[in-house]
C-alpha cells in the first residue's frame, strides 16, 4: 500500500500537485479569513431593553410639539417622528468613516442622507430643490388619533406650513422660503426666494423638522399620549421629571446592512430615556448598570469609573461647550481693545489646561469646534497676533493696561448664573486677574434674570458664561451681529455684519468655509471674550451595548437614529452577571 | 397648688436676681458655669467648641494662615501634611484657612439668622399666644397664608431680586424660621397663660406688658432657648442646603455648606478631605450648638431648680 | 365644636386669596421672564415681532387682574388651574402626578420620623442624665447634624461602589405595584424622617421633662402609681402639645419641599415640580401648585388646633 501511494505520489505531476495544494491552503485561508472577519461582525440580536442616560439627561422632556418650537424636541421624540433628512452613520468613524457625529446643530453636507427623502435635486428657474420622498412609509395606527396609513407629500407640506404659521415661529426663519408644495404623491417642491446656507438646517434636519400628521395635531399634539410617527418606536410612557419610555414600532421601514446582510430595525424591545438631575446619582446609576448608555461623564469623574466598574467602554469626544468671560465692548474699559487683549493674556490659560483640566483639553474650541471640519481653523495655524492671545503674558497684559491707561488695573461687576459649575473656573480667573491689578466684583444671578440680563442688553461690563456653538455661520451671526440676542458683548461692526450675510447667501461651500474663517480670525483678533480652554468629556456604555461607538447626535439634537441602531448582546450581559 | 418661684436667674435680661445671696449678675452666672461644668459635661464640652467656633469667626483672618482664595495650580489636591493641615482643594487653596475663614460666614450667618428668627418668633407668638381673640385669629391667618408659601418660593424670589449673597440669606432665613416658630412659642404661651400665677398677677390689675415680661416670657422660655439653638444648627444646615441648589453664598467666598456641595461631592473619592473637613465642621458645630442649649435648658428652667 | 370648624374653614378663603394674589403678582415681579427664557432658546434674532407674538400666544399681554380673574374663574367654574405655558399641559394633571409620590413619602418620612422620636424622647426624659439618655441624644443630635444632601449622597454612592448595588432610578406608581413602589421611597423617607426626628425628639424630652415636674405627677408618684400610667397617662398629653405643633410644622415641608431628596433618589415629587417651574417660570405651575399647598397647609394647621383642644381641656373651655 505505501509503496502504492509513493508510486502514486511520484507519478503526479509537481506543478499539479502544487497547484492543488496551493488552491487547498488558499481556500482554507480565505474561509479561516471570512470566518473571522464574519465572527467580528456579529448578527445582531433582537430583544431586551436599553437604559439610555443623554448628554442632558438633567433636563426633563420640554415639549412634544414641534411648533413650540422648542430646541428639545429632537431629543425627546427623535425616535417617533422622522425628518427629510439625517446623519450617515455608516460615515461614523467607527465604521471607517471621519464623522464624530458630535455637534449638536450641524450636519456637514457629505454626511447627510435621506431619511424620508430619497433623493433631491436642486433646480434653477425658479430656485427650488424638488425632494422625492421613499415610498411605502407608514404612520402606525394609534387607537383613538390615527388609523394606519402611508406618509405622502401632503404631510410634509402639512408639518412645513403648521410651523410656518406657528404663533410661536422665530421670526424670519423661513423668509427665504417662497413656497412649498406638493407635487405628485411623494415629491415635495421647496421653491426659494434666495439660496439660504442652512435651508436644510432650518427645514430638513434642524430642530423643529419632524413630520407630524394631521391626524395627531388634531387630537392634540401637545399631549405626549398622541404623539405618532413613522420613526422606529412608539412612546408609551411619560413620568415626568423621571423618564419616558419608547416601545418598537413592528411595522418600521427602515433596514440596516451588516456584514452584507440587510437587518430589520430596530433591534431592542424598549428604550428608556432616564431623567436624573444629580451627577452623583446618574454616575452611581451608571455604575450599577441601571444606565445602560451615559452620553455625558466629565473626564474628572472617569478615573474614578474605571477602578470600580472596569467593564465599561468609553469613547472621549471634545465637548462642545466652552466657557469665556464676555466683555461689554460699549462699556468702559473695554471699549478699547488693549484691555480686552490685556485680560486675555493675564490669565494662564496653559496653566488652566494642563492643571485644572488635567491636560484633557483644547485651547480654543469656540465659535469654531474642531469637528466643524472645513470651517475650522486651528489655533496653531492663526496669525501671531490670534496665538498670542492664549499664551501667559502678565507683563504684556500690564503695559497694555498701563498703554489704555489703567496703571493700577481697575474694578469691574462680573455676572455669572448662581449653579454654574463653572464657578471655581472664575475664581481661577479672578486670582489671576488680580494679579495684573484687575479685580472682579461677582454677581451671581438665578439662571432666568442672568439670561435676561443677556437678552435684554442690560448685563454688566463683565459676563460669565457656558455655550455651545450651533453651527457655523449661525454662531457667527448670533453672537456677533448687532443687535443679536447672543451677542452679549455687544460687538458692532456694520462691515461685518455685511459680510455675515454674504457668507449665508453664498452657494459654494468651498467659498463659505474662506470667508468663514477669515471672519473667525477678525472676531478672535478682536478678543471680544476672554476665552478658556474646552474639556473633553466622555459617553460611556456597558459592552453589552453593540453597534454603537459614542456618537451623539443624527440630526440637531437628535440621538434618536443611533440609538435606534443599538443591540444588546444578551450573553455577555448574562456573562458578567446583570 | 403652690405659687411657683416668679423669677429665674439673671442671665435673663433685666429680670432682677432673686437669689438669697443676691450677688448680682456675675455671681449667678458663675454658679451657673460651674453647674454646667459640674452637672451636665456633654453641654459643657458643646459649650466649649461653640466658643471656639465664634473665636475663628471673629479672628478668621489672624488665625488662618493662608487667605481663602490663594490659588497656586502647583499644589492642587495635595494630602493633608505640615503644610497643609486639612490638604488643598482643587484650585490649591489651603482647605484649613477655608474652613476657618468659612467659620466666619456661618457665625455670622447663624447667629444673625437665629436671633432674628427667635426674636420674631416671641414677638408674634408671645402677642397672639396671651391676647387671643380676634387678633389672634387674624394673626394666624396671617402665620397660616405666610406657611402656605413653600419656603422654596420665598428663597428663590428673595435670592433672585437681591441676589445670592449673606444679608439675603440672613434676612430669609430669619423670616422663613421666625414665622414658622411663632406657632411653637404661641402654643407653649397658651399652655402658660391658664396657669393660676397669669391669673393671679392679672386678678391684682398688673398691665398687660409686665404680665408678659416678668410671666409669661421667663416661663416660656425653655422652649425657646431649645428653639434658639436649633436654629443655630438650622441655619447653618439651611446655608448648606442652599448651597446644593446653587442659591449659597457666591464663590470665591468660603462657605462650609459650598465646599462640601461642591468639591466635596465631585472629589469625593480621590481627595476624600476635601469633603471630610467642612462636612466635620459642619456637624460638630451644629452638634455642639444642639447640646449646649439642650444643657443651658435643663439649668435655666426655674421649676427644675427645687428638683436637684 | 363643629361652629369653630366652619368658621376656620371659611376662614380660609380670604386667607387663600390673600396669599394667590401675593403669589401672582410676586411671581411675574422676579427678573428675566418667561419670554426671554423662550427666546434666547433659539438660534436666531429675537426682534421685537417674535417677543409680542409669543406674549399672545401665551395669553400673557392681557393686564394682570384680567389675568388673575381668568385664573381664578377657572378654578371656580371648571376646576382647571390652566396650563403650563412650556408644555401646554394642564396643571391639574401634573399635580395629580407628582402630589402623591411627596404625600407618600412626606407620610413614611413622619411616621419613621416619630416612630423614632417618640420612644426615644419619652425615655429620655424619664431617665434623664443616665448614660442611655447621654447616648440617644447624641446620636439623635448627630443624625440631625449632617446635612440632608450629604447623608443622600452617602446613602447612594458607597453601596454602589462597595455592593455594585444603588436605589433604583425608575420610578414605579403605588397603583402599579405597591410594593416596589414602597421599597423605593424606604430608603429616601428613612433620610428623610432620621432627620426630622431629631428635632420632634428634642422637643417631646423637654415638654416631657416640663410636665414631670409638676405638681399633680408629683402627686400621681406619691400615690404610688406604676410609671407606665403616670407617663402614659397623666404627663403624655399635656407634653404633647408643642409636639403636636412641631409636627404642624414639617408637614408642610415634606409636601412641598423636600427637593433634595427628590433630587438624589430621582423621586418626580412635588419639590422638584416647583423648582423646576419657578426656573422656567411656568407661573400657572408655580400659582396652581402654590394654591394646593395653601389648601393642604391651613387644613393640617386646623386639624393641629384641633387637637389642642382634644389634649388639653383648658383650651376648650376658651
Amino acid at each position: 500500500m505505501p509503496r502504492l501511494m509513493t508510486k502514486v505520489w511520484m507519478n503526479v505531476t509537481r506543478s499539479r500537485l502544487r497547484r492543488a495544494v496551493t488552491l487547498v491552503v488558499c481556500a482554507l485561508a480565505l474561509g479561516a479569513g471570512l470566518g473571522t472577519v464574519l465572527a467580528q461582525v456579529k448578527k445582531p440580536q433582537y430583544g431586551g431593553q436599553l437604559n439610555i442616560g443623554s448628554a442632558v439627561l438633567a433636563i426633563p422632556a420640554l415639549s412634544w410639539d414641534s411648533a413650540d418650537f422648542n430646541w428639545k424636541h429632537n431629543q425627546d421624540t427623535g425616535l417617533v417622528y422622522e425628518q427629510l433628512f439625517a446623519a450617515d452613520l455608516a460615515k461614523a468613524k467607527r465604521n471607517g468613516g471621519k464623522y464624530s457625529f458630535i455637534p449638536d446643530g450641524w450636519l456637514p453636507a457629505d454626511s447627510v442622507r435621506g431619511e424620508l427623502a430619497e433623493s433631491w435635486q436642486w433646480k434653477e428657474n425658479p430656485l427650488r430643490v424638488e425632494v422625492q420622498l421613499r415610498k411605502g412609509i407608514m404612520f402606525p395606527e394609534k387607537p383613538g388619533v390615527m388609523k394606519a396609513r402611508e406618509l405622502t407629500a401632503d404631510d410634509v407640506v402639512y408639518s412645513y406650513t403648521r410651523l410656518d404659521k406657528s404663533p410661536k415661529k422665530i421670526s424670519g426663519y423661513f423668509d427665504h422660503v417662497e413656497k412649498v408644495e406638493a407635487a405628485g404623491k411623494n415629491t415635495v417642491v421647496f421653491t426659494f426666494k434666495n439660496y439660504n446656507a442652512e435651508w436644510d438646517y432650518r427645514f430638513g434636519w434642524g430642530y423643529y423638522s419632524g413630520i407630524v400628521p394631521k391626524e395627531v395635531v388634531d387630537a392634540g399634539a401637545a399631549n405626549w399620549k398622541n404623539v405618532n410617527g413613522t420613526g422606529p418606536f412608539l412612546l408609551t410612557d411619560y413620568v415626568a421629571g423621571n423618564q419616558y419610555t419608547f416601545t418598537k414600532n413592528p411595522n418600521y421601514w427602515d433596514k440596516e446592512t451588516i456584514g452584507g446582510q440587510a437587518n430589520k430595525l430596530p433591534y431592542v424591545d424598549k428604550i428608556v430615556y432616564r431623567t436624573i438631575r444629580d451627577e452623583s446619582t446618574w454616575l452611581t446609576a451608571l455604575r450599577t448598570a441601571k444606565l445602560d448608555i451615559l452620553e455625558a461623564v466629565r473626564w474628572s469623574a472617569v478615573d474614578e469609573l474605571k477602578k470600580s466598574a472596569p467593564q465599561i467602554k468609553w469613547a472621549k469626544y471634545l465637548s462642545t461647550a466652552t466657557t469665556f468671560l464676555a466683555m461689554r465692548m460699549d462699556t468702559k474699559p473695554f471699549d478699547d481693545v488693549r484691555v480686552r487683549r490685556a485680560l486675555n493674556m493675564a490669565v494662564n490659560k496653559p496653566e488652566i489646561l494642563k492643571s485644572y483640566f488635567g491636560g484633557q483639553g483644547v485651547m480654543l474650541a469656540f465659535p469654531m469646534h474642531p469637528d466643524y471640519g472645513g470651517y475650522y481653523e486651528p489655533l496653531e495655524s492663526m496669525p501671531p497676533s490670534v496665538k498670542e492671545l492664549f499664551t501667559y503674558n502678565p507683563e504684556k497684559a500690564k503695559k497694555l493696561l498701563a498703554e489704555a491707561g489703567y496703571p493700577k488695573g481697575f474694578k469691574f461687576k462680573v455676572q455669572i448664573t448662581a449653579a454654574s459649575p463653572e464657578a471655581d473656573l472664575l475664581s481661577l480667573m479672578a486670582a489671576y486677574l488680580e494679579q495684573v491689578g484687575v479685580t472682579m466684583e461677582i454677581q451671581p444671578l438665578e439662571y432666568p434674570a442672568f439670561l435676561s440680563a443677556m437678552t435684554t442688553h442690560t448685563n454688566a461690563p463683565g459676563y460669565f458664561m457656558t455655550t455651545s456653538p450651533t453651527n457655523p455661520t449661525t454662531t457667527l451671526r448670533k453672537q456677533f451681529v448687532k443687535g443679536q440676542q447672543w451677542n452679549v458683548s455687544m460687538y458692532n461692526d456694520p462691515e461685518f455684519d455685511k459680510k455675515i450675510d454674504t457668507m449665508f447667501g453664498e452657494k459654494d461651500e468651498a467659498k463659505r468655509q474662506t470667508q468663514l474663517k477669515a471672519l473667525t480670525r477678525e472676531v478672535l483678533d478682536k478678543a471680544p471674550y476672554s476665552w478658556l480652554p474646552t474639556q473633553y468629556a466622555y459617553a460611556a456604555w456597558w459592552p453589552w451595548v453593540q453597534n454603537y461607538g459614542g456618537e451623539l447626535r443624527a440630526g440637531a439634537a437628535r440621538p434618536g437614529p443611533i440609538h435606534a441602531r443599538v443591540w444588546i448582546d444578551q450573553e455577555i450581559k448574562k456573562k458578567l452577571g446583570f | 397648688m403652690t405659687a411657683p418661684p416668679q423669677v429665674v436667674l439673671s442671665v435673663t435680661p433685666g429680670a432682677p436676681d432673686p437669689g438669697p445671696e443676691g450677688g448680682g449678675m456675675f455671681h449667678a452666672l458663675r454658679t451657673l458655669l460651674v453647674r454646667l461644668f459640674r452637672d451636665k459635661p456633654l453641654g459643657a464640652a458643646g459649650g466649649v467648641v461653640c466658643v471656639l467656633f465664634l473665636i475663628c469667626g471673629i479672628f478668621a483672618n489672624l488665625i488662618a494662615q493662608h487667605g481663602f482664595n490663594d490659588v497656586a495650580m502647583l499644589h492642587r489636591l495635595k494630602p493633608p501634611s505640615w503644610q497643609f493641615p486639612f490638604g488643598t482643594d482643587n484650585l490649591g487653596r489651603d482647605v484649613l484657612s477655608r474652613c476657618v475663614y468659612g467659620a466666619r460666614v456661618s457665625v455670622i450667618i447663624a447667629l444673625a439668622g437665629a436671633s432674628l428668627a427667635t426674636v420674631i418668633s416671641c414677638l408674634l407668638g408671645v402677642v397672639t399666644g396671651y391676647v387671643g381673640g380676634r387678633a389672634d385669629m387674624l394673626m394666624q391667618r396671617f402665620v397660616d397664608a405666610w406657611m402656605s408659601f413653600p419656603d422654596l418660593v420665598i428663597l428663590i424670589v428673595v435670592v433672585s431680586v437681591f441676589g445670592p449673597g449673606v444679608p439675603t440669606i440672613v434676612c430669609t432665613l430669619g423670616l422663613l424660621f421666625g414665622i414658622g416658630g411663632s406657632r411653637v412659642v404661641r402654643s407653649a404661651v397658651v399652655g402658660v397663660r391658664e396657669q393660676t400665677y397669669v391669673h393671679a398677677a392679672q386678678s391684682i390689675g398688673a398691665s398687660t406688658g409686665r404680665i408678659l415680661w416678668r410671666h409669661i416670657l421667663p416661663n416660656i422660655l425653655p422652649p425657646v432657648i431649645v428653639l434658639f439653638t436649633t436654629r443655630l444648627g438650622g441655619a447653618i444646615l439651611a446655608e448648606s442646603a442652599l448651597s446644593f441648589l446653587g442659591l449659597g453664598v457666591p464663590p470665591p467666598a468660603p462657605t462650609w455648606g459650598g465646599m462640601l456641595s461642591g468639591a466635596g461631592r465631585t472629589y469625593m473619592f480621590q481627595q476624600p478631605w476635601l469633603a471630610l473637613a467642612p462636612g466635620l465642621c459642619i456637624t460638630f458645630v451644629v452638634f455642639s450648638t444642639n447640646v449646649f442649649g439642650d444643657a443651658l435648658r435643663d439649668l435655666l428652667d426655674p421649676r427644675m431648680r427645687g428638683s436637684r | 365644636m363643629s361652629s369653630y370648624v366652619i368658621r376656620r374653614l371659611l376662614a380660609l378663603i380670604p386667607t387663600l386669596f390673600f396669599a394667590s394674589v401675593i403669589v401672582f403678582v410676586t411671581v411675574r415681579l422676579i427678573p428675566g421672564d418667561i419670554i426671554d427664557l423662550m427666546l434666547s432658546e433659539r438660534d436666531i434674532s429675537s426682534v421685537q415681532l417674535s417677543r409680542d407674538q409669543l406674549l399672545q400666544a401665551l395669553g400673557l399681554d392681557k393686564p394682570l387682574w384680567q389675568q388673575y380673574t381668568h385664573w381664578v374663574s377657572g378654578i371656580i367654574f371648571h376646576a382647571d388651574l390652566g396650563k403650563s405655558l412650556w408644555q401646554g399641559i394642564p396643571v391639574r394633571e401634573q399635580l395629580a402626578a407628582r402630589m402623591p409620590v411627596s404625600f407618600e413619602l412626606g407620610l413614611m418620612a413622619m411616621i419613621i420620623g416619630l416612630t423614632i422620636a417618640l420612644p426615644v424622647g419619652i425615655y429620655s426624659a424619664i431617665r434623664q442624665d443616665t448614660a442611655t439618655d447621654y447616648i440617644t441624644r447624641s446620636i439623635s443630635i448627630l443624625m440631625l447634624s449632617v446635612p440632608a444632601f450629604w447623608v443622600g449622597t452617602i446613602v447612594t454612592v458607597f453601596p454602589s461602589i462597595w455592593w455594585g448595588w444603588s436605589p433604583a432610578v425608575e420610578y414605579v406608581n403605588f397603583t402599579d405595584d405597591p410594593l416596589l413602589n414602597m421599597k423605593q421611597l424606604l430608603l429616601p423617607a428613612v433620610v428623610l424622617g432620621m432627620a426630622l426626628s431629631a428635632v420632634t425628639m428634642r422637643m417631646t424630652r423637654t415638654m416631657m421633662l416640663e410636665v414631670l415636674r409638676q405638681d399633680y405627677i408629683r402627686t400621681a408618684w406619691a400615690k404610688g402609681l406604676n410609671e407606665r400610667l403616670v407617663v402614659m397617662r397623666h404627663a403624655l398629653r399635656n407634653a404633647l402639645i408643642p409636639v403636636v405643633t412641631l409636627i404642624g410644622l414639617q408637614a408642610p415641608l415634606l409636601i412641598g419641599g423636600a427637593v433634595i431628596i427628590e433630587q438624589i433618589f430621582v423621586l418626580p415629587g412635588m419639590g422638584l415640580l416647583l423648582l423646576d417651574a419657578v426656573r422656567q417660570r411656568d407661573y400657572p405651575i408655580i400659582t396652581g401648585l402654590f394654591l394646593i399647598i395653601g389648601v393642604c397647609v391651613v387644613l393640617i394647621n386646623l386639624l393641629v388646633d384641633l387637637s389642642y383642644g382634644l389634649l388639653d381641656p383648658r383650651v376648650r373651655q376658651r
